[in-house]
Formats: C-alpha cells, sequence, structure tokens
C-alpha cells in the first residue's frame, strides 16, 4: 500500500468505503425475496441495481487503470451479488492505495462511477421501505467509516433510530 | 483551496447536476407524488437534501438549521441550490469546521445521504412514469463553480436504454 497518496486520493478512498458502508447495510438483512421485488415493468429489481453497481465499481476500476471497458453483468443470488459487491469494492480501493497511476483525475472518477454507486445505494434503501422492509436511520457523519474497510465486515457501533 | 475541499466542492457541484437531472422536465405534479405512504414525495425529499446540507453548514457557523416547508417545489428546489452555494463557499474560504468535524466525515454523513436522495429524486421519476434518459457522467460538464439550477445538458448521452419508455429516441 502507498502511504503517500494525494489528499484527493485519500478522499476518494474514504468515498468508496462511505459506498462499502451504506451499500452494505442497505442490502443486509433485507426482507426475504426482496432481490426480485419489482413495482411496475420498466423498474429495476434491487437485484439488478445491486448488479449494476458492482458493474459500475468494475467500470471505474477499468478507468483508473487506464483500460476502460463496460460490462452488462446478469444479475447472481442475492447473497452472491452482496459478496460481488464488496469485492469489485475491494478491487477498486486495492487499485487507488497502490503507487499505480490513476489514469482519470480524481474528480471524474467520483463523478462517474462512484456517485452512481451512491445513488444507487439510495434507490435500494427507498425500495426496502415501499417493500415493507425499511432500514433504520443513522447519523452516518458519526459511522466508524475508514478508508480500506470495504467488505461485508463493517462496524456495528452505529448511532441509529427509527 | 486545498485538495480535500476541491474534491468536496466537485462532489457538491456534482450533486447539483444529478439533481438537476432528476428534475429536468419532471411533470408538473411531481413534486407532490407519492408512491405510497410512508415514502417521502419529491417535494419533502429535496427539503430534506436541504436539511442534511443545512445542518452539514452548522459545522461551519453554529446553530442549527430546520428548513420549513415551503409553498411550491420551485422554491423548495430553489433552496437546495442557495443551500450548495453556501456551503461552497465556506469550502471556497477555507473556513474552520467546528466541533471536530473533518472533510471526511462531511462526505461519509450529510454530503453522501444528499446524493443517495438524488437516486431516490430519479427513481421516483421512474415510478411516476416519467423516467430520466441514463449517460455517462464520466464526462457530463460538472464544474465546481456550477451549483445553482443551470445544469447541461448530458454531454454523452447513452445510446441504448433497455427499459426506455414507449417512443424514447436517443438524442
Amino acid at each position: 500500500m502507498n502511504t503517500d497518496l494525494t489528499d484527493k486520493r485519500s478522499l476518494l478512498r474514504h468515498t468508496v468505503a462511505t459506498l462499502a458502508y451504506r451499500g452494505g447495510k442497505a442490502v443486509t438483512n433485507a426482507p426475504e425475496g426482496f432481490d426480485q421485488f419489482r413495482l411496475n415493468e420498466g423498474t429495476r429489481t434491487p437485484g439488478q441495481i445491486l448488479a449494476h453497481i458492482g458493474d459500475l465499481l468494475d467500470w471505474g476500476l477499468s478507468i483508473a487503470s487506464g483500460q476502460q471497458k463496460w460490462h452488462d453483468s446478469k444479475p447472481l443470488a442475492w447473497n452472491d451479488e452482496i459478496a460481488r459487491f464488496h469485492a469489485t469494492l475491494e478491487a477498486f480501493d486495492a487499485y487507488l492505495a497502490s503507487d499505480e497511476p490513476l489514469h482519470a483525475p480524481e474528480e471524474k472518477l467520483f463523478q462517474g462511477p462512484v456517485a452512481d454507486a451512491l445513488t444507487h445505494v439510495g434507490q435500494i434503501a427507498m425500495l426496502r421501505r415501499i417493500a415493507g422492509g425499511p432500514m433504520k436511520g443513522e447519523n452516518y457523519y458519526r459511522a466508524e467509516i475508514e478508508a480500506g474497510r470495504v467488505g461485508a465486515d463493517q462496524s456495528s457501533r452505529r448511532v441509529e433510530f427509527d | 483551496m486545498d485538495d480535500r475541499r476541491k474534491l468536496l466542492n466537485h462532489f457538491l457541484a456534482a450533486l447539483a447536476y444529478r439533481t438537476q437531472k432528476a428534475l429536468r422536465d419532471a411533470p408538473e405534479d411531481f413534486g407532490s407524488f407519492r408512491v405510497i405512504e410512508g415514502v417521502r414525495t419529491p417535494a419533502e425529499l429535496v427539503r430534506h437534501m436541504a436539511s442534511v446540507l443545512g445542518y452539514a453548514r452548522t459545522f461551519f457557523v453554529g446553530g442549527h438549521y430546520r428548513p420549513e416547508a415551503l409553498a411550491s417545489f420551485d422554491e423548495e428546489i430553489e433552496r437546495f441550490h442557495e443551500m450548495l452555494g453556501l456551503l461552497a463557499q465556506h469550502l471556497r474560504n477555507g473556513d474552520a469546521l467546528l466541533e471536530g468535524m473533518t472533510e471526511e466525515r462531511l462526505l461519509q454523513g450529510p454530503f453522501s445521504d444528499a446524493m443517495t436522495h438524488a437516486g431516490q429524486l430519479a427513481l421516483l421519476r421512474r415510478l411516476a412514469g416519467a423516467p430520466v434518459a441514463p449517460e455517462n457522467f464520466i464526462v457530463a460538464e460538472i464544474k465546481e463553480e456550477r451549483l445553482g439550477p443551470d445544469q447541461p445538458r448530458p454531454a454523452s448521452p447513452d445510446k441504448i436504454w433497455p427499459e426506455a419508455p414507449k417512443g424514447w429516441t436517443s438524442e
């Protein structure tokens, strides 16, 4: 790991960790069958949204490493897709943490794949509420989020509320 | 402005862009669209977004921020953009953060909250029967100084949109 990252690159890593924390919360303990929940034709299911987030993170890594490519993946079983979500975060974060050059500015990586993924996490959270399995609210600024912590094992010390 | 604050400023600009994308050309009554009881309407979401950003601002100016409901959706949108501008000004000025707040915590808390809600606005557009066309956001013309409602059209709209409503054609 490069211990001398630029401030922007470090903050981008923190955003990726935020995505892991918030995304992990949105997909954990979802109601049975939630991945297939569809409000109407033309809306994505949570399973499709989560697969799309994985594709966005793969895309982000490909841009960062200078070999941009896009791939539409088919949704996996929900728990497998959650595992893929964290695996793609880990791969992206590992690159950001390395000595390798970024082939796009941090701003572009943020405004594209990372911000997109955050918006989709918000959509999964809203769909949980609509599906009758809302998440608890949380004061996220107090959450124990740290760069590099992007796996499924996120802090359980949370300031949550109903 | 230090680099971390530059990136936070860019975050706010991306938020302005994505929010306007979700609101542009919305149906007349979109502000009051309620998908089911217990889920915020777009007007309530935009007010909440102003609220979380106003909360972020209290870490520069102190005090509390609890916005009242405004008479129209347009006014809610205007206030949201005003709050983006005020917050960005603190970042540009290099104003000190209070109560132990850090740039990282601003990002993981209120800034990211607002971004997730921008995604919810887009979802509500779709549920209201007027979805927003996809684009390649990495080439979007997002500028740090551009925080108001006057945001550019997509630089690279998608040519293929599998979930497109009937009659949609790529620009």
